[in-house]
């Protein structure tokens, strides 16, 4: 590990590979606010490259300033030696440098052909798609990266993870060698993270350098090889993944010492249950899920993507239908049937995705906070916008919510903080039992932290908390017991102190 | 620190233009017409440009409520019509019923499209431009039916007085339209319900996980849509003195202008119904001022459509960055 | 006196006739004839639809009639054209929504054999039909600005509302309107535009034309009654007495005519629905059935002010009716 004021040429054992990428002293500034001071980044061929930060540290700024979107204030990037400045995504494209974003973008009526040549189709006199030449094109391109895909399906038919490596594949087609990936993992369950990672393996083999970013500190020791830190719009640090370890690399990542996070378990199992939940089932999702939440636990549930466990908590929480199934809560029978029925026996759901399912991004923070117990800020029909704003200042400094002001729009906040909004609604009505579905998803490791502790102190106080997490580290380190799902059904039990990752990860598979 | 302060002053200032943007377009706007032409700024026309927005109005009123949920309606010339025709059938000839019979029957007829309007959209998922497209056009159709393609005359000076009169000179319509303004107001900036209709404009699916009756919320900004529109026809029929089976043809575009004039996002759960009075005063003032300046036809029809596309031109010039 | 009983023995000669007819019919089917009118949701056109429906030739199932709508749109009314072609109509009747736009679709039936007949509104291309038979509505514009002028005065200023630009009868009646004025040189128009044939539109231009002049307008020239009622609200609401502005539109609708009796509107020109919509069914029949005897009263020799002349007439006028304070009592009596 090196300090910034070191000259970056030299570290560890870069330079041993020639370098494809690098960038000095680049900076950016947006109406007088500088969002990037100083990055900086050595890419090698052949070399996964993890680029760390928390959110607002400049990541997504330098990504953009390096795919043209932007153009920077200073500094230099020089690729294979020779200084480069594009000015759109185009320019990038044709210099080599490719990005997969987080949301893709592909067609999907199309085939893989044809979406690996859109725009650039193989012709015949000129006019008309030479269909047969672009799908041996596709399937030697395809098999060259050692990716399983067959040319023909449509990309409606495939999985994200199969989606991503289609763009990967369109990446490598135009030559690209450098390759930027924002975020691959965060819809995609842990099988196909391995089939993402094989693929990356393939490409470093065959020259490519790769800059990866993740939250997730799991991946960045698996896949990468060099690392590198940005924080508050600064390069801080960058090395050899060999050479540090997790927790350095998350007291880089924060700029101060943070334990590895592990909760204690409750000592006791016995405490009374305050969900019951009997035989519930839905047709080609889950299947007689069993399971009791007892006062004061966390609960987690852990699963493959389309393992039924996000889909048996949104039957639970009323938000899509069930077959059959029975609830009780506090030993009697209850009916849940829609959301309402839910917030009104005191649950409360944080779901998957907060900007499909979370928020509503154009409106204020003040209108998400208190969307779900408006009644509650009612005087004869009209809203008591004091009694609401005051409620809102309680929630914004529990949470200790980065906002200019409540009537800010959510879609300008930092994804840490909109997923701290998200928590703050679902808390409004003061639920006793909170759903949490993947609750720190593209979330920086600061407020993770931030995130586990309230867990903590929301159990403490004698609510429970179901949730939902596909990193093992998260899952182990927050739960009392965790069940876990396997193909619709519960594969089995485990208590949280005693569970380990192989464990874990045997199960659901 | 400075730097800080000066940074501050000139965000001050492009927030002021992005926020009031509309506002600003309108108070030029009105400045233009007050220095080109010497009657538009009197207080005879001021009202006659008022009288002339109210039924256009009323329509946005409602559609600014449709439109924050993202949805759209096609309808409501045709329901115009059709309420008109009826309410105008109870107080014609000589058996003329009270005119409040007429006005209530209106806007019944209108609530009643409104509800087939909000029936479909909301609990059978068709997309709202289809479902007030076919209304569009069955609506129409039923007027045509009802008053047999004929125009209906000879209506009640009680019901005329609706659109004819004044109170402390102050013309009926006017007065409806800033009674529907109000309650509008009020209902979305500080009513549980109001709030309801932006969350669900802004997420449908974050609204429903927050407890929120999504599906009733649809089904009402329509029925409440075709509410005024009844009433809109109530108001037209009052000033032409007869229910006019071809009324109201193209109203549907005068006011979805207005509101996206006002800034209200098409895409639902953003927009203010005070913007949309100023787009409803913008559309009525280019007309007046235009006309009283001798402008040919074929020049408004120009100025018209460049003066909405440049005052929407303004509001998004903040947005321009992030695009 | 005298006429009703001519047409007594006119009736008398039919129910004579009839058996005779009825026999020829009796051998083919009845005939058909499509008509394509501009638009059912205008007074007029209902009007129109609804006299034809009553001409004798139906009634006694020498034709049958059936009405098909324009919808006020060129591309229908070419549509329909098709659909009466498909059908093997025997004859169409056309009123255009646009006076061009009509030329080609009418080509279109006649190569198909299918004689046409105008009415109403024509198109350009007059030499495409059989027969037509429709009101000058250059006269009706000559007719409007003359009434409002002499009541006005020669150096009046006036106001001219205009129906929707294009359409053949804001073409002509603005001809018409124009020849006046070109013999009038010191009548000023204040303002001109175009309201749309609407009410509803035609009240607001009157406003804004008042707020501009006040009440230097002396006259308002209506290309319709819909607009010229429409001007009459603006009046009012202006603040003028009705009736102080002389007011003159076209075609002879119910609360135009009831405008002109309570003085408000100075003078509407009837248009002759029944005129030209039964006598253009007597001009298909009579190009259908060999020595065909005209059934509508228009024609002279059923006691009207038109001359039938055999059928033999390419081009049938039927004459404006000038409705003022004088007369309307009688017309809305048989309206």
């Amino acid at each position: 590990m090196i300090s910034s004021e070191t000259p970056l040429n030299d570290v560890g054992t870069m330079g041993a590979a020639p370098l494809l990428l690098s960038a000095d002293a680049v900076s950016k500034t947006f109406n007088k606010v500088a969002a990037l001071i100083d990055g900086r980044i050595r890419l090698r061929a052949g070399t996964v490259n993890a680029l760390c930060g928390g959110n607002g540290a400049g990541k997504s700024t330098f990504l953009n300033i390096l795919m043209g979107l932007y153009r920077r204030d200073a500094g230099v990037i020089e690729i294979k030696g020779s200084e480069v400045e594009f000015a759109s995504p185009a320019e990038a494209l044709a210099g080599g440098v490719a990005i997969i974003t987080q949301e893709l973008s592909p067609f999907l009526d199309m085939t893989v052909a044809e979406n690996l040549y859109l725009g650039r189709e193989q012709r015949r006199s000129r006019l008309f798609v030479d269909d047969r030449k672009m799908i041996t094109d596709a399937e030697e391109l395809l098999a060259r990266l050692k990716f399983p895909l067959p040319p023909t399906a449509r990309l409606r038919d495939l999985s994200v993870a199969q989606a991503q490596l289609v763009e990967i594949a369109k990446a490598i087609s135009r030559q690209s060698e450098i390759l930027i990936m924002d975020e691959p993992t965060s819809a995609i369950g842990e099988r196909e993270t391995q089939i993402l990672f094989d693929a990356i393996r393939n490409l470093t083999a065959q020259g490519v350098g790769i800059i990866y970013v993740s939250h997730r500190l799991t991946e960045i020791f698996e896949i990468a090889d060099d690392y590198t830190v940005f924080r508050d719009g600064r390069h801080v640090d960058s090395g050899s993944i060999k050479d540090i370890d997790r927790l350095g690399l998350i007291r880089s990542i924060v700029g101060r010492d943070l334990l590895e996070h592990r909760r204690r378990p409750k000592a006791d199992g016995k405490a009374e249950p305050v969900i019951e939940v009997k035989g519930f089932s839905r047709r080609g999702k889950f299947e007689g899920i069993d399971l009791t939440l007892h006062k004061g636990e966390i609960l987690g549930l852990y699963g493959l993507l389309g393992s039924g466990r996000s889909e048996f908590v949104n039957s639970l929480y009323g938000t899509e239908p069930r077959d059959s199934g029975e609830i009780r809560l506090d030993g009697r029978p209850a009916q849940l049937k829609t959301p309402a029925d839910s917030i009104r026996a005191g649950i409360a759901l944080v779901t998957e995705d907060r900007k499909q399912t979370g928020l509503s991004l154009t409106a204020s923070v003040a209108h998400n906070v208190t969307v779900a117990n408006l009644p509650h800020y009612t005087r004869v029909g009209f809203l008591d916008e004091r009694a609401e704003r005051r409620s809102v200042a309680d929630q914004v400094k529990r949470f200790s919510i980065k906002v200019a002001s409540f009537d800010q729009a959510v879609q300008k906040l930092s994804g840490g903080n909109q997923q701290k909004v998200v928590l703050a609604r679902c808390l409004d009505p003061k639920p006793r039992i909170l759903i949490c579905d993947e609750p720190t998803r593209g979330v920086d490791e600061g407020a993770k932290r931030e995130i586990y502790a309230f867990l903590s102190a929301f159990v403490a106080e004698g609510n429970s908390v179901l949730m939902i997490s596909s990193e093992v580290p998260e899952i182990l380190g927050n739960s009392d017991r965790i069940i876990v799902f396997r193909r619709g059904r519960i594969a089995g039990e485990v208590i949280g102190g005693e569970a380990t990752q192989e464990m874990l990860v045997h199960l659901a598979s | 620190m400075k730097a800080a302060e000066s940074g501050r002053r000139e965000w001050g200032l492009a927030e002021l233009v992005s926020r009031y943007g509309i506002v600003i377009s309108f108070l030029v706007l009105f400045l233009i017409l007050s220095f080109l032409s010497n009657n538009f700024l009197t207080s005879n026309n001021l009202v006659n440009v008022l009288r002339q927005v109210s039924i256009n109005g009323v329509l946005a009123v409602g559609m600014t409520f449709v439109i924050l949920t993202a949805g759209i309606d096609l309808s409501i010339g045709s329901i115009l019509a059709l309420a008109g025709a009826v309410a105008a059938s109870l107080v014609t000839g000589g058996d003329a019923q009270p005119a409040v019979f007429a006005v209530i029957a209106g806007v019944l007829v209108g609530t009643a499209c409104g509800v087939i309007n909000g029936g479909l959209i909301a609990y059978f998922s068709v997309p709202p431009f289809v479902a007030t497209l076919g209304l569009l056009s069955v609506a129409r159709g039923a007027t045509l039916l009802y008053s047999g393609g004929r125009p209906i005359p000879n209506l009640s000076p009680e019901f005329r007085w609706l659109g004819q009169g004044a109170v402390l000179g102050i013309p009926v319509p006017v007065i409806i339209f800033a009674i529907v303004f109000a309650i509008a107001y009020v209902t979305l900036r500080y009513s549980v319900y109001g709030r309801r209709v932006y969350a669900v404009g802004g997420n449908p699916r974050s609204a429903k996980t927050s407890g929120i009756n999504t599906r009733g919320i649809v089904f009402s900004v329509y029925a409440l849509m075709g509410g005024l529109a009844g009433l809109a026809g109530v108001m037209l029929t009052a000033r032409t003195t007869s229910a006019l089976p071809q009324a109201g043809i193209g109203y549907e575009l005068d006011a979805i202008a207005a509101v996206v004039i006002g800034g209200t996002s098409l895409t639902g759960g953003i927009g203010r119904i005070t913007y949309t009075l100023v787009g409803v005063l913008i559309i009525g003032m280019i007309s007046n001022g235009l006309d009283l300046m001798g402008v040919s036809s074929y020049y408004q029809q120009i100025i018209k459509g460049s003066i909405i596309v440049l005052a929407v031109l303004i509001d998004r010039s903040k947005d321009r960055g992030e695009l | 006196m005298r006429v009703n009983r001519r047409l007594m023995l006119q009736a008398a000669g039919v129910a004579v006739a009839l058996p005779m007819l009825i026999a020829t019919a009796a051998s083919a089917a009845p005939l058909r004839i499509a008509a394509i009118v501009q638009s059912l949701n205008t007074e007029y056109n209902v009007l129109w639809a609804d006299a034809a429906k009553e001409h004798p030739a139906l009634a006694d199932g020498t034709a049958t009639l059936t009405i098909l709508d324009g919808r006020q749109d060129v591309l229908t009314q070419s549509n329909l054209f098709d659909t009466a072609i498909t059908e093997k109509y025997d004859a169409i009747i056309f009123i255009p929504v646009d006076i061009d736009a009509g030329n080609e679709p009418l080509e279109r039936a006649r190569k198909a054999g299918i004689p046409v007949f105008g009415s109403n509104t024509v198109v350009s291309k007059t030499e495409l039909y059989d027969a037509y038979i429709n009101s000058n509505d250059v006269e009706a514009g000559e007719m409007l600005a003359k009434a409002v002028i002499d009541k006005a005065g020669d150096d009046a200023k006036i106001v001219i509302l205009e129906g929707m630009i294009g359409q053949s009868a804001q073409v002509q009646r603005f001809q018409g309107i124009q020849n006046v004025l070109a013999g009038k040189p010191n009548v000023t128009v204040l303002g001109q535009n175009t309201a749309n044939w609407s009410r509803a539109e035609a009240i607001t231009l009157m406003e804004n034309f008042l707020t501009a002049n006040g009440d230097q307008i002396k006259g308002v020239l209506a290309e319709n009654d819909e607009m010229a009622v429409g001007a009459i609200e603006g009046i009012r609401n202006y603040g003028l007495a009705p009736g102080s502005v002389p007011v003159a539109g076209v075609d002879g609708i119910k609360d135009a005519l009831e405008a002109v009796k309570r003085g408000d509107q100075l003078m509407s020109i009837l248009q002759d629905a029944k005129g030209q919509s039964q006598g253009a069914i007597d001009l298909a029949l009579n190009k259908l059935i060999d020595g065909y005897k005209p059934r509508a009263a228009v024609w002279d020799a059923n006691g009207g002010s038109l001359a039938w002349n055999e059928g033999k007439e390419q081009h049938y006028y039927v004459p404006w009716l000038a409705v003022t304070s004088a007369n309307v009592d009688h017309v809305l009596s048989a309206h």
